[in-house]
């Protein structure tokens, strides 16, 4: 039975990835909900694991820096999750709304 | 089954990084104990761990080592920058040491929100691996989202934050995709070991598309932190919102961070590739001096002048980091050193320039209209003195600091073979300096529109002496700062 | 590393024990910080103390004429100290014929300038002292620096403390002025600063020695080290040109200094004023004709177009104005199109005459603004048809005025007459130039006649006007004043060669830097 990595060349690895990157990218740019958008830059830094782990099997599989890397981003993530909703829950008390275009009395 | 081996640690490299962590963290335990009333304490002893931190930085002078397995190293060059951002961080607790609860938002986490932010810039300045930068990035930029927010709430602050966040959050998401790309390309994090992968073979088709797609995405991440056109567009906003002092230190620590490490990145991972990013920069570097300057020219509100101006400073930052990746060696070293000695100009002078606009501000009250400046020669002399000359030091005007800073990156450009930005930014130069002199003039010429007392502490006025000091000192005196990042030099390109 | 080379030391270097050049450039800088720290209310001892820097300096000034010797050609009394070392910047002050009259001038304009402002400022006299004193300090430092750097620093150092003297004190319009100003100044220094930055850069790659030093780089051009290919030298030329061009001003560049003259505070401040247009003509002959012969001789026929209009031109409108200090603004303007057209002569006989007319139009027309400030203190417009009359009023003020007209018209006999003529004659001889250039000149000197006699004609001829038939003649220091400044305008017309004699080394080595170029046309 072959291995993964050959049953699965890595340039549709990396389309998947790209594929996903751009979803999250479309995602948080065409969204108006803070929350929205968050959940689309989540999927743009999904995309980067699928890259880094898929780099880390197929090019380097010794050396565990890609996987490495993948948890630091997952852990980065979180952690900007959570400041985000944080502050959303905090403009949301202030304003009830969670729209970003009506969050905007700044504007010069 | 293989048994880790951590290897032996260099701790002379992680010095100050483990003194500021440390003792952030042992400032949030402190903290509770501190009844709410005298917060302030926080303050003060948050600037004796910054100093306990740069006096340790003395006998680290001339060492250049790494650790952690090359993940952190430690030269003249982070060394620099290190000083530099704890003197930024200094200045900047001094500034809000009485803003916060003259604005009514008086934390201790404040204080330790600051120290970890400068922690992660040195992170940024040490970092040799891009693990390390992405981690520093996210560092820094998380504990601003929260800075920037602090003023709750206060809701211009709240939105600026959440604005910072979606916006470098973002960002963050191109500086990750494009750090794996490079690992696809090279099979390596470490920033000289791509530097030495590329110097050594060449790259199949398809492995230099992954490396300049993902340089590019770096490039542009890193865009977006150091407010570089057309990535800028959150700046103003984020500036305006935040607390004054949180802006200062986003305008300097932040910006000097993100450009210590993009020049790190550039010039010894990819100096190899300089043909290809040199006009790329070249043109950002046009575009944000137009887009600042411009901006800046029509601003009323001189928080958001101050925004786009240091948007506009940023154009200038990258003609020397144009100039440091130049194959020319001389061209390369004069590149990095005009790099350093503007940051250390830039910083002094912006800091001082917000530490005035903290003096003007009332409880509760913006005070950043033109309006709000006029006559301040007559109400506070030495506050207009200062101002007068931070906006001399931005115009770059002698003798200040800003004029050695401005004369290095346009000698470094011309140097590289790039005669030619040096014209535009040169004329451009000449362009800023109206609105600069705008409110000199208003500070000097117009009748006081109001007279209202103006509450200074000795903080502010320690802080704000510091920084007009410094940017005359280093305008009389450029000699020991010009030998510093002379110095320097050898440690990015070596 | 080349860029670490110290500079070359210069041919001439002789310290002397006492440095008499930092000690005039820096005692009123001194000066300013004790005068800062005076109590605010005490008047009588800023005045004194900056009255007493200002003339400590015209001593230093004095001494400093004594020791040049005006037998040696180059620069004597060099006072060299290294600044950033890694850069080739050092603090080198010294001084030639040329820039010695521009000094002791500066010496002897700003006692003058500070006591004529006694009672005109009204507000913050103490900072107005401080400013006029820092001024004397960077016009002393333009004047005597010889690295090209420190020359860029002090140049940009007298544009600050201008800007707040004309926009704190200066008329209704002072805050429009003081920008344009600073404006103007401005964005024609940042081309200096590029072809500053060009010249060492370029200096530098062919030589391996950085540096800012002029004589050096001097050196280097005169003696081959350096070799511009025609472009860049035309190009750095140009850089340096449209910097001093804008200071001169020569016309078109003129618009910033007639609105800075008319809205300058007190008359004193004026004539400082009118010193700060003496660099711009100074750095050309410093610069743009000592560095770049062949490319001056390349500009002349054209830079000459543009001095003839700027006499012609500046002459005409000044004859239109009803403003007095507008009208001598102008005729500011036109003599520095005089003076540039004497530079550009490139010989011998125009740029003497050049700088002697800098020297004598500085005092002429300097005495008028005096002049001018006393009438308005007097009358409170600056408007010329309120005045008339005067003569009978006031003899003294009348006879004096008469006096400087004529030296400014260029009456045989009187200093600007000298100057007019050497001038004249230079740009006729020029092969650049001719008679083409040199005949409308003449007749914009002609001119020069019509509208000061229109001016004197008009305020101190006819019938007195009821509201000055009481007004008071010049009091004891402002007949001190006039009459110091009217001394030299006989003696310098009487005895030219005191003028000439101390420059004329220094002219004609510079002059003859330029012969090869002018032959080959």
């Amino acid at each position: 039975m072959p291995s993964i990595t050959e049953a699965v060349p890595l340039p549709w690895v990396l389309t998947l990835a790209g594929a996903l990157f751009c979803v999250g990218l479309f995602g948080a740019l065409s969204r108006r909900n803070t929350v929205g958008i968050l959940l689309g830059i989540e999927l743009m830094l999904n995309a980067v694991n699928i890259n880094l782990v898929a780099f880390w099997r197929y090019l380097e599989p010794n050396v565990v820096a890609g996987q490495t890397f993948a948890l630091f981003v997952i852990t980065v993530a979180a952690a900007e999750a959570a400041v985000g909703l944080a502050m959303i829950i905090a403009i949301y008390r202030a304003r009830q709304t969670v729209n970003a275009d009506e969050v905007d009395s700044l504007r010069g | 089954m293989t048994e880790i081996i951590i290897p032996p640690i260099d701790w002379r490299v992680a010095a100050q990084l483990s003194i500021i962590f440390g003792w952030a963290s042992v400032l949030l335990v402190i903290a509770l104990f501190v009844p709410r009333s005298r917060t302030r304490i926080i303050g003060y002893l948050a600037i004796v761990g910054v100093i306990v931190a740069a006096v340790a930085g003395i006998p680290l002078w001339g060492v250049n080592a790494e650790t952690f397995s090359g993940m952190l190293r430690l030269d003249a060059y982070s060394l620099t920058l290190n000083w530099l951002f704890l003197a930024s961080t200094a200045i900047t607790i001094a500034l809000s040491l009485d803003y916060l609860p003259r604005q009514g938002i008086e934390r201790s986490e404040y204080y330790v929100l600051v120290l970890f932010a400068t922690g992660g810039m040195m992170l940024l300045a040490q970092g040799a691996d891009l693990i390390i930068l992405f981690l520093g990035l996210e560092l820094l930029s998380i504990v601003l989202y929260v800075l920037t927010g602090f003023a709750y709430p206060r809701i211009a602050s709240e939105e600026a934050g959440m604005k910072y966040l979606l916006i470098g959050a973002f960002a963050g998401g191109f500086v990750v995709f494009g750090i794996a790309l490079l690992y696809g390309a090279t099979g390596s994090m470490n920033l000289r070991a791509i530097g030495e992968t590329l110097a050594r073979q060449a790259l199949t088709p398809e492995e230099r598309t992954y490396l300049l797609a993902g340089a590019a995405l770096v490039v542009v991440g890193f865009g977006y932190k150091v407010a570089m056109a057309p990535f800028h567009m959150w700046a103003p906003d984020v500036y305006e919102g935040a607390p004054t002092p949180v802006t200062g230190l986003l305008s300097v620590g932040s910006k000097a961070a993100g450009f210590a490490s993009l020049l790190r990145f550039l010039v010894e991972a990819l100096a190899g590739e300089w043909q290809i990013w040199a006009p790329v920069l070249a043109a950002l570097a046009i575009a944000t001096l137009a887009v600042g300057n411009i901006g800046a020219l029509t601003q009323q509100n001189v928080k958001r002048m101050l925004a786009y101006s240091s948007i506009g400073h940023a154009g200038y930052i990258l003609f020397g980091v144009i100039a440091a990746g130049a194959t020319d060696g001389v061209a390369g070293q004069r590149g990095v050193e005009s790099v350093l000695l503007y940051l250390i100009a830039y910083t002094f002078t912006n800091l001082g320039a917000f530490g005035v606009l903290i003096a003007l501000e009332q409880r509760g009250e913006a005070a950043w209209d033109m309006g709000d400046l006029a006559g301040l020669w007559n109400r506070r002399p030495w506050l207009a003195i200062a101002m007068a000359v931070c906006m001399l030091s931005l115009a770059g005007i002698p003798p200040t600091g800003g004029f050695w800073g401005k004369l290095y990156v346009f000698t470094a450009a011309w140097l590289a073979g790039m005669g030619w930005i040096t014209v535009i930014g040169v004329i451009i130069a000449a362009v800023a300096a109206f609105y600069y002199l705008r409110i000199v003039a208003q500070m000097f010429m117009a009748e006081p529109a109001r007279e209202a007392p103006l509450p200074m502490d000795r903080a502010l006025r320690v802080g704000l002496t510091l920084a007009t000091l410094g940017v005359l000192i280093l305008g009389f005196i450029p000699t020991p700062a010009i030998d510093l990042v002379q110095r320097v030099v050898l440690g990015v390109r070596g | 590393m080349p860029l670490r080379q110290r500079s070359v030391r210069n041919a001439v270097v002789s310290m002397n024990s006492v440095p008499l050049l930092s000690v005039m450039i820096w005692l009123p800088a001194l000066g300013a910080l004790v005068v800062l720290a005076l109590p605010r209310q005490n008047v009588a001892a800023q005045r004194g103390v900056s009255l007493g820097a200002a003339l400590l300096a015209l001593a230093a000034a004095v001494g400093v004429a004594l020791f040049f010797n005006p037998a040696h050609a180059g620069f004597q009394l060099v006072e060299r100290v290294a600044w950033v070392p890694s850069w080739g910047i050092s603090y080198t002050v010294s001084v030639d014929g040329i820039s010695l009259w521009l000094v002791v001038l500066t010496a002897f304009l700003t006692p003058i300038a500070l006591a004529a402002s006694w009672g005109t400022v009204e507000r913050q006299e103490r900072a107005f002292h401080a400013l006029v004193l820092l001024l004397a300090s960077g016009l002393f430092g333009v004047f005597t620096a010889q690295d090209m750097l420190l020359f860029y620093v002090f140049f940009e150092f007298t544009l600050v403390p201008t800007a707040l003297l004309i926009g704190i004190w200066g008329g209704a319009e002072r805050r429009y002025a003081a920008i344009k100003f600073f404006a103007y100044t401005f964005s024609g220094s940042v081309f200096l600063l590029l072809g500053i930055i060009g010249l060492y850069l370029l200096h530098g790659q062919a030589t391996g020695v950085y540096t800012f030093d002029i004589a050096t780089i001097l050196a280097s051009l005169q003696l081959g080290a350096l070799r511009l290919d025609t472009g860049a030298e035309r190009l750095i030329f140009g850089l340096f040109f449209i910097g001093f061009a804008i200071k001169a001003p020569i016309w078109p560049f003129h618009t910033w200094m007639t609105t800075a003259h008319a809205e300058a505070p007190s008359s004193g401040v004026v004539d400082i004023i009118g010193l700060l247009i003496k660099i711009g003509a100074y750095g050309l002959i410093r610069f743009n004709v000592q560095l770049f012969p062949a490319a001056a001789a390349w500009a002349a026929p054209a830079v000459g177009v543009l001095a003839v209009i700027g006499i012609l031109y500046a002459a005409w409108i000044a004859y239109q104005q009803t403003d007095m200090k507008r009208l001598l603004a102008y005729a500011s303007v036109s003599h520095v199109g005089l003076i540039v057209l004497g530079i550009f002569a490139l010989n011998t006989q125009g740029i003497a005459g050049a700088v002697a007319h800098m020297v004598n139009s500085a005092l002429t027309t300097g005495a008028l603004f005096l002049v001018v400030g006393m009438l308005v203190a007097r009358r409170g417009s600056r408007e010329l048809k309120a005045f008339g009359g005067l003569w009978k009023t006031m003899p003294w003020l009348g006879s004096l005025t008469l006096l400087l007209a004529l030296g400014s018209i260029g009456l045989p006999g009187l200093n600007g007459f000298v100057s007019e003529f050497t001038v004249l004659q230079g740009s006729w001889r020029s092969p650049g130039l001719g008679w083409r250039y040199t005949l409308p000149a003449i007749l914009g000197v002609v001119f020069a006649a019509v509208y000061l006699l229109h001016m004197y004609r008009t305020a101190f001829m006819g019938e007195t006007l009821p509201e000055l038939a009481r007004a008071p003649d010049v009091r004891p220091r402002e007949l001190a004043l006039l009459i110091a400044l009217a001394t030299p305008v006989v003696v310098l017309g009487l005895y030219p060669n005191a003028l000439f004699g101390p420059m004329q080394q220094s002219v004609t080595q510079i002059a003859q830097g330029t012969l090869p170029y002018l032959a080959s046309r």
